[in-house]
This record gives C-alpha cells, sequence and structure tokens, in this order.
C-alpha cells in the first residue's frame, strides 16, 4: 500500500532528524529557557519518575536533587524542598542529609503524583510560612509546563534548570525527543484541560 | 566521532551484504527496489500499530482513572519496550497480510 510506504518513508526520516542531528538540543535549551539563580525563600525539587522498589532513584529525579543540594550549598535559599511521589521523596531526603543538608533545612511535601497535584501540595506547606519566591528545579524540557503550574500556585518562580545542552549520542538523543514529545502532548492536554 | 562510528559500520555491513545478495545467494539487482518498497510498508504499518497501541493505552488508563477515581500514571507509557512490541506486531501481521497481495 502507497500510503504505509509514504508512512515508513516518514518515520525513516524522522528516525534520522532525531539521533542523528542536533534538533533534539536546540530543543532541549530552547525550553529550559534561561536560568535565573538569584537568593529566593526555597529551592523545590520536583519529582521525576520516582523510586525503584529499592529506592534508586531515577536518573533524572537523582540529577534534579544533586542540583538543588548544589544550590543549596552555594547559599541561594535557606531552604531546600523535596516533591515527588513517597518513595521518591524518602529516598531524596536520605541522599541530601548524607550531602550534608541539615535535616532542618529539608522540607517535604505529601505524595505529589502528577506536577499539577505537586504544585498544590507546594502552595499549601511553603505559602503559610511565607516562603513565595522560589528556585524552581526541574529537567529543561519540563520546566515551561512546571513553571506555569507552580506560578498558577502563587508562586514566584525562578527557574533553575537541570543541564541544558542535552546529550550528544544517538540513543539518547533519541530518548530526548520520545521526552520531548511526550511533554509537549501534556502541555497541550494541561492547555486543553484549563490547568495552564 | 561515535555516530560516525554507527553510520560507517551501517554503511559497510550494508555493502557486504549487497556483495553477499548479488554473489553469493544470486539475488536479483532489480528486486532490490521492491523489497526497499515493502521494508517501508512494514515500518508504516509499526507506525500504526504503535499509534494504535498507544490510543488504547491512553484510553484504558483515562478509562481506569473515570471509573475508579484511582491514579494511573500514564508514564507507564512511555517504555521502548512498546515501540519493540509494535514492530513485532507488524513484521507478523505484514508476513500474514503480504500472500494475500
Amino acid at each position: 500500500m502507497h500510503g504505509l510506504r509514504i508512512l515508513g518513508a516518514a518515520a525513516v526520516f524522522h528516525f534520522k532528524i532525531a539521533a542523528f542531528t542536533p534538533l533534539a538540543n536546540v530543543l532541549n535549551i530552547r525550553m529550559a529557557g534561561t536560568a535565573q539563580l538569584e537568593a529566593s525563600d526555597a529551592i523545590v525539587v520536583l519529582g521525576r519518575g520516582g523510586a525503584d522498589r529499592d529506592g534508586v532513584l531515577t536518573n533524572r529525579s537523582l540529577r534534579r536533587l544533586l542540583r538543588g543540594v548544589s544550590l543549596y550549598r552555594e547559599g541561594l535559599a535557606p531552604v531546600l524542598v523535596l516533591s515527588g511521589t513517597r518513595g521518591e521523596t524518602r529516598s531524596r531526603l536520605e541522599l541530601a542529609r548524607g550531602l550534608g543538608v541539615p535535616e532542618t533545612a529539608i522540607l517535604t511535601t505529601h505524595e505529589g503524583l502528577t506536577t499539577k497535584q505537586e504544585a498544590a501540595e507546594l502552595s499549601q506547606l511553603l505559602l503559610p510560612l511565607g516562603r513565595r519566591r522560589i528556585l524552581l528545579v526541574a529537567d529543561p524540557i519540563d520546566m515551561p509546563r512546571s513553571r506555569s503550574l507552580v506560578e498558577r500556585a502563587g508562586f514566584v518562580v525562578h527557574p533553575a534548570p537541570t543541564a541544558a545542552s542535552g546529550p550528544s549520542g544517538p540513543e539518547s538523543r533519541l530518548g530526548l525527543v520520545r521526552e520531548i514529545a511526550i511533554e509537549l502532548t501534556a502541555l497541550g492536554y494541561y492547555r486543553l484541560t484549563g490547568a495552564l | 566521532m561515535g555516530l560516525l562510528v554507527i553510520v560507517g559500520l551501517v554503511a559497510l555491513t550494508s555493502v557486504g551484504a549487497y556483495i553477499v545478495g548479488t554473489r553469493v545467494l544470486a539475488l536479483e539487482r532489480v528486486s532490490l527496489r521492491p523489497a526497499l518498497g515493502e521494508a517501508l510498508e512494514c515500518l508504516g504499518l509499526a507506525v500504526v500499530f504503535l499509534v494504535v497501541n498507544l490510543a488504547a493505552g491512553l484510553t484504558s488508563i483515562f478509562g481506569f482513572r473515570a471509573l475508579t477515581g484511582r491514579f494511573v500514571s500514564v508514564y507507564w507509557l512511555n517504555d521502548l519496550s512498546l515501540v519493540v512490541l509494535s514492530v513485532l506486531e507488524a513484521l507478523v501481521f505484514h508476513r500474514w497480510w503480504r500472500p494475500s497481495k
């Protein structure tokens, strides 16, 4: 069938573009926007992917936590807030303590299964404490949606994306393109449902 | 550099396969073009299966959420195995469908 052949050729074309050109990297950088590393009331590390049953964090979750701890050590905020699923928050809490962040400087939200839920949890936790200006740690591609949701929850957001240049290998680029496609779909869904 | 190695390797083995095909297996050169067309057809079918699988997955997840009120993550669908299985479905379906053409 001619239509299937055209579809197959399009798939090959898109595969080549995604794997062998820097398109994914360009999109990654664009979606990250400009980091605003300014003194804030709190550093918020959003969840990403949870943790395995044995408590091992996903790559992205770990990278976000390390970024948050690094910002804390730079003295950009007095408090580090950990969000995400229960298992993820527990693992991150242990790791942050192990990396030298004092327990008194760590706050955790209750379980937030979606970014929207996390934003609601954050507003319940931080706004009553008067902590309104936050450094938001998220992946570059997640930043536009995360930032909008958290701003809608009442915060003044300073974006602090994790590393933004993106991967250089074909397989990693394909993974990133897949993540970008998912994120753009999520962005569209949130807009359609009025969440953004 | 890694990129060049991968592309170079695939180019090299493709040339090797062409030589083996024409000289050892005595395959006709003219049948290469239709074979490429069939391969693209199969890939197109894989895309169709992938889209259908994703649509079915999303419908099931949102349906489950609506019916039970319990949370199931759509990220469950973010798995490379779904792509591989869609390709397998396409391969089998294509082989099944092809003789009837």
